[in-house]
Parts: C-alpha cells; sequence; structure tokens
C-alpha cells in the first residue's frame, strides 16, 4: 500500500511499481478493491484539500482524495450544494471515489448524475504521465469528454488526482412525502404516475414493501402549496419536513439502512423491471430499494454472491458489488464487454498498468 | 478513389443514391460556415441503418474517408466534406423507433430532427429538453456529435446529459451499442465519451434519448438594459440570489436591430442589451421565483422590462432569439461565429474587452449568448470578397477566442471544434493531453477515415 | 452568402438575384419547411440547395443545363420564405432566375418543352382551355394507353363538364350596400370550378357587397409569370388593367395563386412604362376570404349540426401573402362548426401551377402524403381556398377511397346560408 502525498509522488510511484495497480480512496467501497495481493495499491486519503471554490461560478476544484463531508460543509456554508447527492459521505467517501465509482445519490431524480456535473479532471496515466480533460467552465465541448469518461471507471484508466464539478445553490426549503401503497406493484403504479407528473420532484423512490418516497425541494413560501397539491395524489400521505426529513435522505444516502453483514449492490434498471426484479429478490434475504425514479435499484444482499450474479445475468442486468468481496465489482451481464470499450482501454492504458475492465 | 469503390458503393445503394455530378455536390460544399467549402467525391444517401454500416465498411476497406451529415448546420465546419472522400447524408434516417412514455424514453434514428423527438412526445407531456436554436432543422446525430447545447441547457444541461445509449458504426464497421435505457448506469461513461466526438469514433445510428415531463408553466421576461456590461452583470446577481433559471440570454444592440428588421420580435431598438430570463417549473413556484427575479431585474438597471402573459408573448420574445443568428445575415454578407466560454463573473469585462477589439480591428462584432452559462456567441461581421477585411476578421475571431482561454475559459461552449477551431486547441491542452487523444483517435479508426481533418490539425504525430 | 455574381451579365434582374443570395446565411431552416426537399431527401432538391446552384450557375462556375432540373422542381410554394430568419426573397430569386433561364435557353427534354409550350398556350385562354378539357373529359377512358405525365394530367379533369353559368355583369347587394367591388374570375378556375365565384357572388351579396364581373378579363398572368414568362405575364395582366374599373372597393379574387402573382406586379412591371398603372391596379386586388374578413360577416349563418372541417393553408395564400387567420375567423362564423389542425399543414400539397402535370412522381408524393393527414383528422370536409390545391386534393383523396368533401370556403359558407351544410 502506498500513501502518496502529492500529485507527483503519485507519478513516481506509478513509473517505479510494476504490479497493476488500483486506486483507494476513502476505502468506503471495499467491493471495488482487487484483494489480491499482487497489487499495488494506492491510496489517495493524503493528496486532499479543495484547490479553488468559486461561489459565484458554481464550480470547484478538489484533489481527488478529498473527503466529501468536507466539500458539503464548505458548500453549503455559501447556499450551496453537490445536487447529485453523493452517497456515503458520512462514511468517509472521497470525491475521486463517488467520481470513479460513478455514485449518485436519490436527487440524481431531479437534477442528474455525478456524470452530468463533472466539469474537468486530471490523472495520472500508466506511464505516470500527468493529463487533463475538460475545463474548469460550466459548458465546454473542445476535446473528447474524459471526465465523463472516467465516471465510473473504478481507476482503471488512469488515477485521477484532481476534479472540477458543478454545484448548484441549495434549495431554501426541503420537504418529503410517503404513501404506503402496500406492495411494490401497487408502488410500481403509482410511482410512474408521479413522474409523467409535472410536479419536479427531487427524488422518487420506492421500496419493496411499497412505499413511495418523493422529495421536493425549493422556496420556503410555495413549499405548502405545492404538498398541499401533491398530497391530493394519492390519500395517506405521511408529509416530514425540516431536520426529520433532511435525517431520513442522509440515512438512506449512507446506507443506514442495511446491515453491516449486508453486502451492497448498486444495479441500474428501467422502471418496467423493477417488479421482476423484486419477485426474483424476493426469495433470498435481500433488503431493496428502488430509487431515481426506479433506475437504480440498492440491494442489501446476504445470500451468496454467486446467487445474484445469476440473477442478474438471468435479467439481462448488470451490477456493481460496493460493499462486499467477490472476485470481480461487476456482477450480471456485462455492459462494457463490446469493442468500443476495448479499443479505450487499449488507448488510455496500452500497457496495462491497471486493472483490467 | 478508384472507380471500383464508386461501383462498389452502387452495390450497396442504388444509383440514385450516389450523387457524383457537379451540379448534385455543390449544394453539399459547406455547412452552416460557407468560409469553407470542399467538394467530395461523391455524396451518398443511406436510406437505411444497414446501408451505412456497408458504406463505412467498404470505406475502411478502401481507407477511404467519410465525414457524416446531418442536416449540415455545423458552425464550426464540422461537416466540411473532405475533398479526397465522401460524405454520407443521414437525414433519410428519420424514424422514431420507440416512443415509451411510461419509461420516458425515445428511440431514433441518427437522422431524426431534434424538434420532431419534442413534437411526438408532446402530446403526452413530455419533450426532449436540449434545444439548439436551429432544433428545427438540425438532427439528433449531429447534436451528438457536437454535445449541442440550446437556450434552455442552463437547467437542463447539453446533449449529453440527455443521451442514455448509442447504437453506433465504429470507422473500422463493427457495430456496437453503448448505454443502455435506464437513467443511471455503472461501467466508465462511454456514451459519455462518443457524445461531442464530432464524429471521430464513426456514426452513431440509433439513440436512446430521454424525455422530461414539460413544465406546469413558464415565467419569461425581457429586460432592456442601457449597456452590455449591465446586462452581463444582472446575470450574476442572479445566480448570486439563488435562482436556477431555465434560460438567461444576451443580445447586443446590433443583433436586436437585425432582429427587429427581420423577424419582429418586439426588442427595444435603442437598448444597449437585452436579457431574456425564463423560468419554469409548477407554477405556485415559479410565481415565488419570479417576484425575486424581478426585483433583482429591477436593481440591476434594468429601463424597460416586459413579460410574457401568455404562449403567444413568450414565443414571439423566443422568436426573436432563435432567429437571431439567421437575421445577422441582413446586416452581413459572412460572419464568423465564435463559442468561447467565460467564467459568468467575467462576462461584464469579457463583453468589454471584445468592444475594444473591435474597435481595434474596425470590423463590427454581434453579440447574442448563454449568459447563464457564459458561453459567449461573438459573431464577427465581415465582407469576404475584400481579403483584407476577411483576414482581419479572423485575427479578431482568433483574440477573441485567446481571451476566452486566459480568461479561464474554453474554446468551445457548444458549436464544437471542426474545422475551424483546431489551431487553437493546443492553447487549451498540453502535447501530451493532445497525444492521448490522438492516440485514442487512432486506435479507434487505425485508417484515419472518420471526419478525421476535424479536431486536431493532423501535422503532429502522437509523441513526437 | 458571399458571391461572385457579375450583376450586369445576368440578365435585368442581375441585382434582385444577387441581393437574395447574399441575404442567404446557409443556415438550413428552410430544409424541414421544403417539401420537395422532405420527399426526395437530397440537398439540391432544397431552398438551400437551389439557391447554392442558382448561386453557381449566376457566377458561371455551373452550367445552366446541369443546374436547372433541380429549380425546375421547386414548387414555388414559398414555405421555405416563411422559414428563413433573414427572410430571403427566394421567390424573387426563383421567378428572375426562371426568366434568366429562358432567356438563355435553357434546355429542356423534348416532352417537358412541348408540355410546357403546350399548358402556357392553353391554361391562361379560358376558351381554349375550356375545349380542351372538354375534349379530355370525354378521352378520358385512354388514360391508361398514356405516359405517366399525360396520365397525371387526365387525373386531374373533373368527371364530368362543369355547368359554365354566365354571370350578370352587376350583382347587387342585399340589403345595406357596404362595398363595390371587382370580380377576378380566374382562367382555370372559372373552367373547371365555376361554382366558387358563383358562391363568392352569393355570399358578398348576403353581406351587402355588390359585385361586378367586368367582361373581356382574363388570365392574371400567374401560370406563365411563376415560370419565368415575364413577357406574356405582362400583356395578360395589361389586358386586366384595361378592363377592370378603378372605381371599386376593391378587386377580388377567389384563387391564391392569382393573389400571389399579382401581388408581385412590382416586380414584373418594374422599369416599364406601365409600372404606375400596374401598381395602382394590384394596390386594391385583395382575396375574397381577407375582403370579407376585413369587412366582417352581417349575415347570420344557421346551421343545425355540429360539423368538424378541417382547413388547409393554400401555399399562395399564407406562404406568400402570409393570410393564415382570416381564413380560420370567416370559418368560425359558421357556428357549431370545429377546425381540426392538419399534420404538417404548411406543407404543399403538390399542386402549384401546372407542376402536378411535370413533375408528377413529386406531386404524387406529397398528394399521397396531404391526403393521409387529412384522412386522420376523421373530418366530412376539407376547405381551402385556391382551386390548384382542391383539384390535386380530390385526386388524392379519391385515389385513397376517400370520399371526403374538398369545398373552397365560399362554397361552404354559400351551403351553410342555404341551408346545405
Ligand atoms: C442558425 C443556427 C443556430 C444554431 N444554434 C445552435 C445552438 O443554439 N446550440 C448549438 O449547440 N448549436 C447550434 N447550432 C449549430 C448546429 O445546429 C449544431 O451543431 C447541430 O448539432 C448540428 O446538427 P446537424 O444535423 O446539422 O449536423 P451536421 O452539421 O450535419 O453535422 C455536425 C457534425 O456531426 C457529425 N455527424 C452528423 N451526424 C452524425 C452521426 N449520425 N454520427 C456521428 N457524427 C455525426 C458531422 O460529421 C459533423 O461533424 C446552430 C446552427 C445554426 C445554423
Ligand atoms: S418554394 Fe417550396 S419547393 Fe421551392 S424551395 Fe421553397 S419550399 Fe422548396
Ligand atoms: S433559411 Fe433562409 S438563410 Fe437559411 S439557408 Fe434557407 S434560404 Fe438561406
Amino acid at each position: 500500500m502506498f500513501y502518496p502525498q502529492s500529485i507527483e509522488e503519485i507519478q513516481r510511484v506509478v513509473v517505479e511499481s510494476h504490479a497493476p495497480m488500483v486506486v483507494r480512496g476513502g476505502g468506503t467501497k471495499p467491493g471495488l478493491l482487487n484483494h489480491n495481493d499482487s497489487v499495488t495499491t494506492i491510496d489517495l486519503s493524503d493528496v486532499s484539500g479543495i484547490l479553488e471554490y468559486r461561489p459565484e461560478e458554481c464550480t470547484f476544484t478538489a484533489l481527488a482524495g478529498t473527503r466529501l463531508n468536507d466539500i458539503e460543509e464548505v458548500l453549503s456554508d455559501n447556499d450551496q450544494w453537490m445536487p447529485f447527492d453523493p452517497p456515503m459521505v458520512d462514511k468517509g467517501s472521497t470525491l475521486g471515489g463517488v467520481l470513479a465509482a460513478g455514485l449518485s445519490g436519490p436527487c440524481r431524480y431531479g437534477f442528474g448524475g455525478v456524470r452530468d456535473f463533472v466539469l474537468g479532471i486530471s490523472w495520472v496515466s500508466g506511464d505516470g504521465n500527468l493529463l487533463n480533460g475538460g475545463g474548469r467552465v460550466v459548458k465546454n465541448v473542445a476535446g473528447f469528454d474524459f471526465p465523463k469518461l472516467m465516471v465510473g471507471s473504478l481507476g482503471r484508466f488512469g488515477i485521477i488526482t484532481e476534479i472540477t464539478m458543478k454545484v448548484f445553490p441549495q434549495s431554501q426549503a426541503f420537504a418529503t412525502l410517503e404513501w404506503d401503497c402496500l406492495n411494490i406493484e401497487e408502488a410500481v403504479k403509482f410511482m410512474k404516475l408521479l413522474s409523467l407528473s409535472k410536479i419536479e420532484f427531487l427524488a422518487l423512490d420506492i421500496e419493496s414493501n411499497g412505499i413511495v418516497r418523493v422529495r421536493i425541494g425549493g422556496i420556503q413560501n410555495s413549499l405548502q402549496k405545492r404538498l398541499d397539491s401533491i398530497a391530493r395524489y394519492k390519500n395517506g400521505a405521511v408529509i416530514f419536513k425540516d431536520r426529520e426529513e433532511s435525517e431520513k435522505w442522509s440515512s438512506l444516502r449512507n446506507f443506514c439502512w442495511l446491515d453491516d453483514s449486508c453486502m451492497l449492490i448498486k444495479v441500474p434498471i428501467t422502471p418496467d423491471i423493477v417488479c421482476r426484479l423484486d419477485s426474483k429478490l424476493s426469495h433470498y434475504e435481500a433488503l431493496r430499494l428502488y430509487s431515481v425514479g426506479g433506475n437504480v435499484a440498492w440491494i442489501g444482499w446476504m445470500d451468496s454472491i454467486v446467487k445474484l450474479d445469476k440473477i442478474l445475468e438471468n435479467l439481462g442486468l448488470t451490477g456493481l458489488l460496493l460493499l462486499g468481496e467477490y472476485n470481480t465489482p461487476w456482477l450480471g451481464t456485462s455492459a462494457f464487454d463490446n469493442v468500443f470499450a476495448a479499443k479505450v482501454k487499449a488507448a488510455l492504458d496500452p500497457k496495462n498498468r491497471f486493472m483490467s475492465l | 478513389m478508384s472507380k471500383s469503390f464508386l461501383d462498389k458503393l452502387k452495390d450497396i445503394v442504388t444509383d440514385e443514391q450516389v450523387l457524383t455530378a457537379h451540379s448534385e455536390l455543390i449544394p453539399y460544399e459547406s455547412d452552416g460556415l460557407t468560409a469553407f467549402k470542399a467538394l467530395p467525391r461523391a455524396v451518398v444517401l443511406p436510406n437505411k441503418q444497414s446501408e451505412v454500416i456497408s458504406i463505412v465498411r467498404l470505406c475502411h476497406e478502401h481507407s477511404v474517408p467519410f465525414v457524416a451529415r446531418g442536416s449540415g448546420t455545423s458552425l464550426s465546419g464540422g461537416s466540411l466534406p473532405n475533398e479526397r472522400g465522401i460524405v454520407i447524408g443521414l437525414n433519410r434516417l428519420n424514424s422514431i423507433l420507440d416512443l415509451n412514455i411510461e419509461e420516458r424514453y425515445a428511440v431514433v434514428e441518427c437522422g431524426v430532427i431534434n424538434n420532431d423527438v419534442s413534437e411526438a412526445s408532446k402530446h403526452y407531456g413530455l419533450h426532449y429538453a436540449p434545444d439548439p436554436s436551429s432544433q428545427l432543422v438540425c438532427t439528433i446525430g449531429g447534436n451528438v456529435a457536437f454535445n449541442s447545447g440550446g437556450a434552455h441547457c442552463l437547467k437542463h444541461g447539453m446533449t449529453s446529459n440527455h443521451v442514455l445509449g448509442i447504437k453506433a458504426v465504429l470507422p473500422d464497421g463493427t457495430v456496437v451499442q453503448i448505454g443502455g435505457h435506464s437513467l443511471d448506469s455503472v461501467g466508465p461513461d462511454l456514451v459519455g465519451l462518443f457524445v461531442g466526438s464530432e464524429g471521430l469514433f464513426g456514426i452513431a445510428l440509433e439513440i436512446i434519448l430521454r424525455l422530461v415531463p414539460m413544465p406546469e408553466g413558464f415565467r419569461t421576461l425581457l429586460a432592456a438594459y442601457p449597456s452590455m456590461e449591465q446586462a452581463g452583470d444582472a446575470v450574476s446577481s442572479i445566480i448570486d440570489a439563488g435562482l436556477l433559471p431555465t434560460a438567461m440570454e444576451i443580445m447586443d444592440n446590433l443583433t436586436i436591430k437585425a432582429v427587429e428588421a427581420t423577424v419582429h420580435a418586439g426588442y427595444p431598438t435603442d437598448a444597449g442589451a437585452v436579457l431574456i430570463v425564463e423560468l419554469e417549473g409548477e407554477i405556485v413556484e415559479i410565481e415565488e421565483e419570479f417576484k425575486c427575479l424581478r426585483k433583482i431585474i429591477y436593481e440591476s438597471g434594468a429601463y424597460n422590462v416586459t413579460s410574457a402573459n401568455n404562449q403567444n408573448e413568450r414565443a414571439l420574445i423566443w422568436k426573436g432569439r432563435k432567429g437571431a443568428f439567421g437575421a445577422l445575415g441582413k446586416i452581413s454578407p459572412a460572419y464568423i461565429v465564435q463559442d468561447g466560454v467565460v467564467p459568468r463573473s467575467q462576462l461584464g469585462s469579457a463583453l468589454a474587452e471584445i468592444d475594444s477589439l473591435s474597435e481595434k480591428y474596425g470590423i463590427r462584432v454581434a453579440n447574442v449568448f448563454h449568459a447563464g452559462d457564459g458561453n459567449l456567441h461573438p459573431n464577427v461581421l465581415f465582407n469576404n470578397s475584400d481579403e483584407e477585411m476577411l483576414e482581419k476578421a479572423e485575427l479578431l475571431a482568433s483574440e477573441i477566442v485567446q481571451m476566452c482561454i486566459r480568461r479561464g475559459g474554453v474554446i468551445t461552449g457548444e458549436h464544437g471544434v471542426g474545422m475551424e477551431k483546431r489551431e487553437f486547441m493546443n492553447d487549451m491542452f498540453s502535447d501530451k493531453d493532445m497525444d492521448q487523444m490522438l492516440i485514442l483517435t487512432d486506435i479507434i479508426d487505425p485508417h484515419q477515415i472518420a471526419n478525421n481533418d476535424k479536431v486536431f490539425s493532423r501535422s503532429r504525430v502522437p509523441g513526437i | 452568402m458571399q458571391h461572385n455574381i457579375e450583376v450586369n451579365n445576368v440578365g435585368p434582374n442581375g441585382q434582385i438575384m444577387a441581393d437574395a443570395v447574399k441575404s442567404c446565411v446557409h443556415c438550413g431552416f428552410c430544409l424541414p419547411a421544403c417539401p420537395t426537399y422532405r420527399v426526395l431527401g437530397q440537398e439540391m432538391d432544397s431552398p438551400r440547395g437551389r439557391i447554392l446552384l442558382m448561386k453557381n450557375v449566376l457566377e458561371g462556375t455551373l452550367s445552366l443545363n446541369e443546374a436547372n432540373p433541380f429549380i425546375e422542381k421547386c414548387l414555388g410554394c414559398m414555405a421555405c420564405v416563411t422559414a428563413c430568419p433573414p427572410s430571403v426573397p427566394y421567390g424573387d430569386l426563383l421567378v428572375s432566375f426562371r426568366e434568366y433561364a429562358n432567356e438563355t435557353n435553357v434546355k429542356y427534354s423534348f416532352f417537358d418543352k412541348y408540355l410546357k409550350k403546350f399548358m402556357y398556350a392553353i391554361m391562361p385562354y379560358t376558351a381554349r382551355f375550356r375545349f380542351v378539357v372538354y375534349i379530355g373529359i370525354i378521352l378520358k377512358s385512354l388514360r391508361n394507353f398514356l405516359p405517366l405525365k399525360l396520365r397525371a394530367m387526365f387525373d386531374l379533369l373533373p368527371a364530368s363538364f362543369p355547368v359554365n353559368e354566365k354571370f350578370p355583369e352587376t350583382v347587387y347587394a342585399i340589403g345595406n350596400k357596404r362595398a363595390r367591388v371587382a370580380l377576378l374570375q380566374g382562367c382555370v378556375q372559372s373552367v373547371l370550378a365555376p361554382r366558387i365565384n358563383q358562391a363568392t357572388i352569393r355570399v358578398f351579396a348576403r353581406n351587402g357587397i355588390e359585385v361586378i364581373v367586368p367582361q373581356g378579363q382574363g388570365c392574371c398572368g400567374a401560370l406563365t409569370y411563376h415560370a419565368g414568362l415575364s413577357d406574356s405575364s405582362r400583356n395578360m395582366a395589361l389586358q386586366n388593367m384595361k378592363v377592370f374599373p378603378k372605381d371599386v372597393d376593391a378587386i377580388i379574387t377567389t384563387a391564391a395563386g392569382c393573389g400571389s402573382a399579382i401581388s408581385e406586379y412590382s416586380r414584373l412591371f418594374q422599369d416599364t412604362p406601365q409600372y404606375e398603372m400596374a401598381m395602382d391596379f394590384s394596390g386594391i386586388v385583395e382575396d375574397a376570404i381577407s375582403f370579407l374578413d376585413g369587412l366582417g360577416i352581417v349575415d347570420e349563418v344557421i346551421v343545425n349540426e355540429d360539423r368538424e372541417i378541417a382547413y388547409h393553408d393554400a401555399c399562395h395564400l399564407s406562404h406568400a401573402q402570409g393570410i393564415r387567420n382570416a381564413p380560420r375567423r370567416l370559418l368560425h362564423h359558421i357556428p357549431r362548426l370545429k377546425i381540426v389542425d392538419i399534420m404538417d399543414g404548411e406543407i404543399c400539397c403538390g399542386s402549384a401551377g401546372i407542376y402536378n402535370l411535370e413533375h408528377p412522381e413529386v406531386a404524387n408524393k406529397l398528394g399521397v402524403q396531404k391526403a393521409v393527414n387529412i384522412i386522420k383528422t376523421g373530418v366530412d370536409y376539407l376547405v381551402t381556398s385556391n382551386i390548384g390545391c382542391m383539384t390535386q386534393i380530390e385526386v388524392s383523396l379519391r385515389a385513397m377511397n376517400s370520399n371526403i368533401n374538398v369545398k373552397h370556403i365560399m362554397e361552404i359558407l354559400d351551403d351553410a346560408y342555404r341551408g346545405e351544410f
């Protein structure tokens, strides 16, 4: 394990090391790290700090090892936030980690994911060069979009060192409504109805037990009126506000609902597959949260991971193992087993200095 | 081009689909940037995806360069033909293959016109959000190639934020499917990389687009300012107040006059600048936001504020903005549109700098741009039958680009590098960064045939 | 767009053409609006492409004969002008260019050349045209033995010969006289569908408008004007100027194509001694629809049934003259009437002068598309404002076994007044 203190040191380590390299950010997602001893693990927790924050531009640049909760603190002093709602912040996730893993939280529904907020990126390539892509302004189409490519790349193209992100002004007030639709079929139906409505939900989640949960945010003055009209969509809405409300979402995106022994898997899905997936999973000990309007399944898995691998494969889905141990972080069908991915890998990491895709 | 290549092309498609006569090639000589023109050896107009795939394979086999063309509205010479190669016109691949309302996506062929996607989904209360001013004519394929933006991308994002998946034929003829139907994904964001690759990674055949509900309401206002600087500062104040309008657009006096001379949108022709701000969302919410917005606008020195009270008035305000580029044709036979981005807070001073550059060269510059994200569109107006003026105009345009870079911005916000901004790439990226991009291109396109003369000037060999 | 046209070398309209080319910025906004581009899917058949082709011919870098087939395929529907942000005067360019082409002796195929000659020698002349139509109807059964282009001609003929009712020279207003107008009968319309003028006269009279129908009138020159045959157009126009009185509130046309051509007399008569006279004449010409709309309907329409109709915008009314609201307002005077929108309503039906005879493939496709979109609306009546459109749409609908009624607005109003709608 290496603990470089600077970008130059990362470059040096890369040039000098011979084994394949794996990067560790905050270590909050052990499923993504390889547990094989023959790899060189590079821990970036010391390569941290916000390099530049310009509230008037709604952008900041930080080193990859910067902890997200440090960033959130600085942003919130200026009434701004990262609306893609990064998960596992309280557990010590880093900016580089959340980007390389490609993780966004519940508010991805309303605002977009981490991919939609990354503007620029620097990384150390397999031969130790420091490369850049993107820029520092909110709009840019010059050159290839390497910043987006790195999202979800798990450091397999290079070691992400510096990131420029876009941020948004924080809403004045938030509120949450929950309905109990009793079962997943009804919940999905209701969710689809809501997702076609004109209400700008920030988050739209359902749970396997039939709970539908939505979040809205905006100006304090209009909040109650909006709540009243949303509550009319279906009887029995339970409303949460203020602290109780924010804690609810914070515990969701920090996965406080998982047991310590639970594995955690993220599966991108579409709303129409929720019921089928859920009925398959219901035969096992599995916690299921369907987030982002039925586009992401978060699965807390306690059975053998091989079984889940199979289920996902049969459904044509791909999962990412975040917590837990397996020989690969990718489960189910391979989403990027194609010539294009292979060519990109060959171009960015010709000598296979990083783990293969 | 050997005869056998053309013959083989005609084996793939009918003779009528292969254009080679002088009169058939001339209409393809330029895209939206007429300063560049070139005649290709042939233009081929495939009717279906399988034909495109076979054509690309044939080009690969014979190392014949090809340029994909949607509607040819690129403003950077992106669809400029290559004299040694062919143009593949994709406008006939224009079916919407799947419109899934419940799941909120559309699968479209690359030649589908941007606005047609919204038209098709509007009956269900949905639309395709990215709205380049050229939305009535530009194709989704072209949008994907350039990661096109639009007035409303301040809130909604650019093309890239709305493309979920792509089926593409790579320059070597392999067909790949990247991304999918879900909003989220795992693994490297290959779709993100493909979008904005300006045709260098091959041809996008089929694109899965995200649809979003149409907002419940809009609030649009038009504010007139004595000067550009004040309008620019107003934009910063709006952002500072924590508002997130869906669009903020500024036009200068020259543009206002051109617009009023053509589309008659009712802009005050004596204004130094007009600022359009639009809020959208739930009506109760935007009414509150609008109160706040009006206050800021009045405090920022606007001397004339009108707000749209209905859909027609809103359409009128936008008609002027969307027709602005075209309208400039009325006041100048030729213009170079620059597309640099500066940090938003520097808008005022950047505009002042453009002004003084314009004075220095004695060439008019009309500004109409996406102020909310600092994306300038200075239109350098000139008469290119006047050699000297053309040269000056090019110098002026290049000084504007340099200024954007110097201020920490970028050379293009949405129009792409294309042919026109190739030489500025080195000012933004280091040699090593450029090498990485070139290596990637070469691996994806080993014969260097897919729009390969764009984006990079190939005078450098990677690593040298 | 920059150009190197030597304005003095390309005929009297050099400047007009050069200015039009110059104002085009090659933005392509006109592409989706252009019917021929939509049908043929290639740039040469788009407004932007045509402008480039004409530019190259005028610059001397492309031969006229190479370019002309694409220019010929233009319908002259002016949808491109509506869509064009800098409002390139495409119509001026097109007509001037066609004139230039005619003067430069552009080559046509043998067949096209004689078809053109034949049509332009017949159609504008009511008596000749009436005779030919009469013969045509008799020979209609032979159509299957003819080449496509001739077949198209027969297809457009009515099934039986329309009764040609003579009008009294003056039809007095009923009730309080509010205006006095002179009616331009239109050459083709007066043969193929005299009922439209009859209906117009009745509707006008009911609304207090006295109508006079000057004897000795002829074609307004539209057909030949749009084909770039300015000399013969001028002669026809002068004939009308002679017979029409000046002491009327308006000269009324019921065919959009005539109205649009007359509005271009300023160009047709530019630099001629008759310019003033032509301007006086064209200044008072107005389409029946906008005239009645402007004056206002006073005689109330009573109907007992709910009706749905679709209104088709004739290109020469909407794109060329910008008249879009007036017809809809007029129709709304009929109570219980709902106007349904036609998809792609701004696209030409493929009629355009003798276009459906010259380019039957393109015209057929456009006709079919239009018919499909009309049938989709589910209405019983298709209402429009131009004889060319009516003929083309009717033929296209019948070919698809639809029996939707095709009527002129004035006919619908007339029917409604008479309790027959
Ligand atoms: C008046 C006007 C206003 C404009 N306003 C805006 C604006 O507001 N915002 C904005 O972003 N742009 C704007 N543009 C620029 C232009 O419309 C966009 O760049 C648009 O995306 C181009 O689309 P197109 O179909 O015309 O593509 P083309 O010009 O035909 O091609 C553009 C590029 O895409 C490539 N390409 C085309 N199809 C494919 C495909 N299927 N696969 C891969 N590559 C392909 C071409 O090779 C070329 O490099 C404007 C242009 C004009 C003329
Ligand atoms: S007049 Fe009609 S057919 Fe001719 S170019 Fe314009 S839109 Fe196309
Ligand atoms: S819309 Fe007008 S300016 Fe644009 S290409 Fe067409 S004719 Fe030229």
